[in-house]
């Protein structure tokens, strides 16, 4: 049972990651019909703002501020300046393209996806960076129940990760800015007859889901401790597999998809073999597509005649 | 508008292009004022395949530091003028073989240093012997690609026929486990060493979890909660050291006690540091070899800090510099038959390796061997005599 325990504490941490970097993708998705492919590389860039911070501050072995203020500068660096980077590519590379046949800003995406990967490469090099999370956070803080291992570092993704979820979805739901960006995912000429800043909405769907890939990043960074200019890649590619599973466009079906991934990767690898973890993942989640073609939480697409 | 988003469009195009891949980009190193015996001008290009991006790109940066390096220093020596053309496999089969392709084509190379994985080795070899082009080596270790399929091809480290049932003899004899856990990152440089230990560690009555990983994963929780209290030892024969970091945090993290034993890439003094760990390596830790302070001070000052992949690419380059600089020096223009036949001849009887240099006929280092490090609770690796 403990051993049941923790492979739910792993696909649960896992889950709320991959959760969060789906939350972006699908909010784009939402009001542009564009699956960003550099959503990623956000993540990426997110992971090494949050190492650069611990460096800035004199090192995993000699941080010069508290842990605390540590982390919370690291979060907030990321998500306004991975969050800043999501709205300029919406503005130089996506914009221009809005009214052109849905393949062109594919490509582009495509291409900005290798333009942060490269730009990483040559700005950072091809060495992995590690965070070293254990010197500064010890790895026996936490929770033990058992022989059931909950550190802290688990404990601050889930909570952070629920947080966000739940408020993103409250100013989704709530707020002036959420309808606007409901009006324009519903129907965008006539959210701008209506008098909605259609360019102001995107570019703030645009920072909200960067700005939370971001954060995923840094997550990330102190979860798995390493970053390198490719991780946002394998996180990119599971994060679109949870929004599409989830039903792409929705929000709730983001945070259901990532957690899915999560939970199934854990047991799978835990129960069966890590030799087989993607096979059966993504073999579950063809037979959820065969299911519920617009995902487990989507709505299936009005066809105009 | 349209303008606009031509613009754009080629500006990324170009952007992403010019990062993406070096292939074909060269650097040259000028010849210095050296007491070199190349009797006239001796010009030449080698090709040098590497994974100078994607997720190894760590080691292929090494690599091709250490290629340059090397090239500088003989250039100096030998007063001649080769330069490096660069070529990015991305430990890619199919991109190695359009590299290849490029460099076949390309009749100004006379020789190729690289690539670095097996799996490339296998996927150009026979383009390499259709041009007669040789190539040598710095890491690919299976041991079929010295079974005469690729007569150009040539390696200056041993092979994992040698390395997988060292290690595994090793382990059990010094480590003892009832039971272990070896797990192979789904390359084939991985999963030839973890054939090649199996049978042993099962011959030994000893219980094998064999699992398997993506190069690319980054957390290794639900996997190590398979570690059982018997598990005693995990082999890692990886590419990627911090990932083994990360799996002996995890390990650390849910309090299992099992020694990690890891091969080649897990040698990154700084990166893996997990106490008590083992790690066996087909090149030695030259910063302890005193023959070699100078390249190593060289090394430093202008790359950092290194591991264990580059030091065997600088001695395949001198290969191919001397065998270059002898040809010129019999009075001939270097070309691939001749710069073939001098690699073929190879007798240095002390290199960077710490060991003499030369092949057998089908290529192999003559009398490879590998290497143990212990690491401390200092992060240092600590060679293991014998």
């Amino acid at each position: 049972m403990a051993f049941f325990f923790q492979e739910l504490v792993n696909g649960v941490t896992n889950g709320a990651l991959y959760a969060l970097v789906a939350l972006g993708f699908s909010m784009v998705y939402g009001v542009l019909k564009l699956l960003n492919f550099a959503h990623g590389d956000l993540y990426m860039v997110g992971a090494f703002i949050g190492y650069f911070v611990i460096q800035w501050f004199g090192g995993p072995t000699a941080l010069t501020i508290p842990v605390p203020l540590l982390l919370l500068i690291m979060f907030i660096l990321a998500a306004g300046v991975v969050g800043g980077l999501g709205v300029a590519i919406e503005r130089f590379a996506y914009r221009p393209l809005r009214d052109a046949p849905r393949i062109a800003p594919l490509i582009t995406a495509i291409g900005v996806s290798f333009f942060l990967e490269n730009a990483a490469l040559l700005l950072f090099g091809a060495q992995y960076r590690v965070y070293n999370t254990a010197d500064f956070i010890s790895l026996s803080s936490g929770i033990q129940i058992g022989s059931v291992t909950i550190d802290s570092v688990q404990i601050m993704v889930l909570v952070l990760g629920l947080v966000l979820m739940v408020g993103l979805r409250e100013l989704v739901n709530r707020t002036k800015l959420g309808k606007q960006m409901r009006a324009v995912a519903a129907d965008r000429e006539a959210a701008e007859m209506l008098g909605i800043n259609v360019n102001r909405t995107i570019a703030a769907t645009f920072f909200l889901g960067s700005a939370l890939a971001g954060v995923a990043g840094v997550m990330a960074g102190l979860l798995f401790n390493q970053v390198n200019n490719t991780i946002g890649f394998t996180a990119g590619l599971f994060a679109f597999t949870a929004a599409v599973v989830g039903g792409i466009g929705s929000l709730p079906g983001a945070m259901l998809g990532g957690l899915l991934i999560g939970l199934a990767q854990s047991f799978v690898t835990g129960y069966i073999s890590s030799t087989y973890t993607n096979l059966l993942v993504f073999a579950l989640l063809i037979v959820v597509m065969l299911v519920r073609p617009s995902g487990l939480l989507g709505r299936a697409q009005l066809q105009k005649v | 508008m349209r303008g606009h988003v031509i613009l754009a469009t080629a500006a990324l195009g170009a952007l992403a292009i010019a990062g993406c891949g070096s292939s074909g980009s060269s650097s040259s190193s000028s010849g210095g004022a050296g007491t070199g015996a190349a009797t006239k001008s001796c010009v030449a290009s080698i090709g040098m395949e590497g994974p100078l991006t994607g997720p190894v790109a760590t080691l292929g940066q090494e690599q091709l530091h250490f290629a340059e390096l090397a090239l500088a220093m003989d250039n100096q020596a030998n007063k001649t003028k080769i330069s490096i053309v660069q070529g990015d496999t991305q430990l890619n089969p199919a991109q190695a073989t359009t590299v290849t392709q490029q460099f076949t084509a390309n009749t100004k190379i006379v020789a190729v240093v690289g690539p670095a994985g097996s799996q490339e080795v296998e996927a150009i070899g026979p383009l390499m012997a259709r041009a007669g082009l040789a190539f040598i080596s710095g890491s690919a270790t299976n041991a079929t690609l010295t079974a005469g399929k690729y007569p150009t091809f040539f390696r200056v480290v041993s092979k994992d026929s040698v390395q997988g049932p060292q290690d595994a003899h090793y382990i059990i004899s010094n480590l003892h486990p009832k039971a272990l856990m070896i797990v192979d990152d789904q390359e084939a440089y991985s999963t030839g060493l973890v054939s090649a230990m199996t049978p042993v560690f099962t011959a030994a009555g000893i219980k094998v979890d064999h699992e398997s990983v993506s190069q690319k994963t980054t957390d290794f929780s639900s996997l190590v909660a398979k570690v059982t209290p018997a598990t005693t030892v995990v082999v890692l024969p990886w590419q990627v050291a911090s990932n083994a970091q990360q799996l002996g945090r995890n390990l650390a993290q849910q309090h299992k006690k099992a020694v990690i034993f890891g091969t080649d890439g897990l040698f990154s003094p700084g990166t893996f540091t997990i106490n008590g760990s083992y790690v066996s390596s087909f090149g030695p830790d030259i910063t302890a070899i005193p023959a070699d302070a100078a390249i190593v001070a060289a090394a430093k000052s202008k790359y950092g800090s290194f591991g264990t992949f580059g030091p065997p690419v600088f001695a395949a380059t001198h290969v191919v510099d001397e065998a270059i600089a002898s040809v010129c020096k019999s009075g001939n223009t270097p070309s691939r038959s001749n710069v073939l036949a001098a690699i073929k001849t190879t007798n240095e009887p002390a290199s960077i390796l710490g060991q003499p240099i030369s092949f057998g006929s089908s290529g192999d280092l003559t009398n490879g061997k590998f290497f143990l490090f212990k690491i401390n609770s200092a992060g240092s690796y600590q060679l293991i005599p014998g």
